[in-house]
């Protein structure tokens, strides 16, 4: 029973990584939330879903429609820098227009793969285990590019930009090139996600974000409660975000199996983060953590 | 001759223009500061001197009037994009900082002040050596904690990283806005010293604004009385030298600033 559980959470949860990763990008280093990525989510699943049907090259597909995700992004930066528009709103907007455009990639509201060669029948993989290992290495390639890229000088301008603005300002890093970095990166990530998810599935659908935005913040926030990743600890950062993604799997998996009927995941998913913000807020004292869960700008 | 490191001609700085709020921060602002001149800057709240680094900073565009860096126009240019002839150190240590991010870190960032960022690593072996050795000059044993987050510190060690990163990159002009407020009086004298060895290493032009009117007749080569957003006295050279709190109180007050302030501002010297 309780390796079933571990092996579940491993099997749906390591394909999340990436978005969690997104999603930490903006909701703790920039202390931001970005509501595009349900949509550059649904987007880069179903980008890559139209292309594995045209035949492209499997690994052309999950690339494109990890691109999808970062044009998404920049769009978003651009509402927010053009216009002024606040990033949580400026992402709620292209969450709900992303959901039409998307459905015009699909040309309906599903697509299925059919038979359509994938990353897996490309490698010659088969059967769940192959697929866990294939998955398992994209994933730690991805986290590890990404860790590597925060230790660069403009990663570290990102790490910094979030809880001194001003100071960065004052170091010469515009506020425009690190929101729109942060933007598309998130997106890319949440696009990936989505390319490699229609591969482990066999399709596509338009409705595919809904509510990964709050599952993702779950992660994060479990993540950061356990691994205590801050601004200057990469594979910390990186550690949180796998951790994170795990323990909310398994959160739910194991809800599962212990009978609880799917219809209340959603309640589950609600429950989960209440007690991650609950823990890190009066759990301060008797863990000696002493950071605020959410980010300044939400508190205020 | 060349070009002062910085110019500011005819800066006038209005906030909320035309309404019944309408506040005149700078009214027409004239000031040449040759490179490696130290200038310390006094006056009562409200006199003006936090725009005017505002404005030479690039944080505020003034209303009207040209900044110059070496002879260079940057009146449209916003910080970020001025920030590297520019070093700011701000009042509030936190600010000049970034709490989370380790010293190396934050000195680290200082060091590709106003210079492209591109995928290089951030902290190489070579910067590790250099910044061991900057930090080593300041004595607190700060060489030793460089993983440490910046924000375990205390103001006065923040406020000395911040000085080793203003001179990471050589600026023209060096900002001090009352970079010593938030320090004891044993801590700011040494920072005070920091900030002297700096100015004079990066021979940058410095403006330092104080409340602290010893700290403004001891160091610098000129020192500016500022009043309701004019400048009204600009003291140099062997006369400088001469000048005592009292005197520069009365520089104040007699331009017309809050009499009340006097005792206030002369009360500074035992601080």
């Amino acid at each position: 029973m309780l390796t079933n559980i571990v092996l579940d959470s491993l099997v749906t949860g390591l394909p999340l990584a990436p978005l969690t990763l997104g999603v930490y990008v903006v909701f703790r280093i920039r202390q931001d939330f970005d509501l595009t990525v349900e949509g550059s989510f649904a987007l880069g699943a179903a980008v890559a879903a139209v292309l594995l049907v045209a035949v492209v090259h499997p690994f052309l597909a999950v690339v494109a429609g990890a691109l999808a995700g970062a044009a998404a992004g920049a769009v978003t930066a651009a509402l927010h820098l053009g216009l002024g528009i606040p990033v949580l709103l400026a992402g709620l907007i292209m969450s709900i227009g992303l959901f039409s455009v998307t459905l015009h990639v699909l040309t309906g509201p599903t697509v299925g793969l059919a038979g359509a060669e994938t990353i897996f029948t490309v490698l010659g993989v088969t059967g769940d285990a192959g697929q866990v290992l294939v998955l398992a290495a994209l994933v730690a390639a991805v986290l590890g590019a990404f860790a590597l890229f925060l230790r660069t000088e403009l990663g570290l301008a990102l790490r910094a930009s979030g809880a001194a603005p001003a100071m960065v300002r004052s170091q010469g890093v515009g506020d425009a090139q690190i929101v729109t970095l942060s933007l598309c990166l998130a997106n890319l990530l949440a696009a990936l996600r989505g390319a490699l998810l229609v591969q482990v599935q066999g399709f596509a659908d338009v409705n595919l974000g809904i509510g990964m935005f709050v599952a993702a913040i779950g992660a994060v926030l479990l993540g950061t409660l356990a691994v205590r990743p801050s601004g200057s600890r990469v594979l910390r950062i990186v550690a949180a975000v796998v951790v994170g993604t795990l323990t909310y799997r398994l959160v739910l998996v194991a809800a599962l199996r212990f009978g609880l009927p799917a219809a209340d995941l959603k309640a589950i998913t609600a429950l989960t983060l209440v007690a991650a913000v609950a823990v890190q807020r009066y759990g301060a004292a008797t863990l000696g953590r002493a950071e605020p869960a959410l980010p300044a700008a939400v508190r205020q | 001759m060349s070009a002062p490191a910085l110019a500011l001609s005819g800066v006038r700085l209005v906030h909320n223009p035309g309404r019944s709020d309408e506040v005149v921060a700078l009214h027409g602002l004239d000031l040449e500061v040759a490179r490696g001149e130290f200038v310390t800057v006094v006056g009562s709240n409200g006199a003006g001197k936090s725009s005017m680094v505002s404005v030479v900073s690039g944080a505020t565009r003034p209303t009207t009037g040209r900044v110059r860096i070496d002879g260079r126009d940057v009146t449209r240019l916003p910080a970020h994009r001025r920030a590297g002839s520019v070093a700011r150190v701000f009042d509030d240590p936190r600010t000049g900082t970034a709490p989370e991010l380790s010293i190396e870190d934050n000195l680290a960032l200082a060091a590709r002040r106003g210079r492209r960022r591109g995928l290089r690593r951030a902290v190489g072996p070579k910067q590790r050596a250099e910044f061991r050795e900057r930090l080593a000059e300041l004595g607190l044993g700060l060489e030793d904690r460089m993983q440490d987050p910046v924000g375990l510190l205390s103001a006065g060690q923040r406020q000395s990283v911040t000085m080793v990163m203003a001179g990471l990159v050589a600026p023209s002009v060096l900002l001090l806005d009352e970079h010593l407020a938030a320090l004891d009086p044993a801590t700011a004298a040494r920072v005070l010293r920091l900030t002297c060895a700096l100015a004079e290493r990066t021979e940058a032009a410095v403006l330092m604004v104080t409340h602290n009117m010893q700290h403004a007749i001891d160091v610098g080569d000129r020192l500016m009385v500022m009043d309701r957003g004019r400048l009204v006295a600009d003291v140099r050279g062997p006369r400088k030298e001469q000048l005592t709190v009292d005197a520069v109180v009365d520089l104040i007050t007699t331009a017309g600033g809050v009499v009340a302030d006097r005792s206030l501002l002369a009360g500074t010297e035992e601080r």
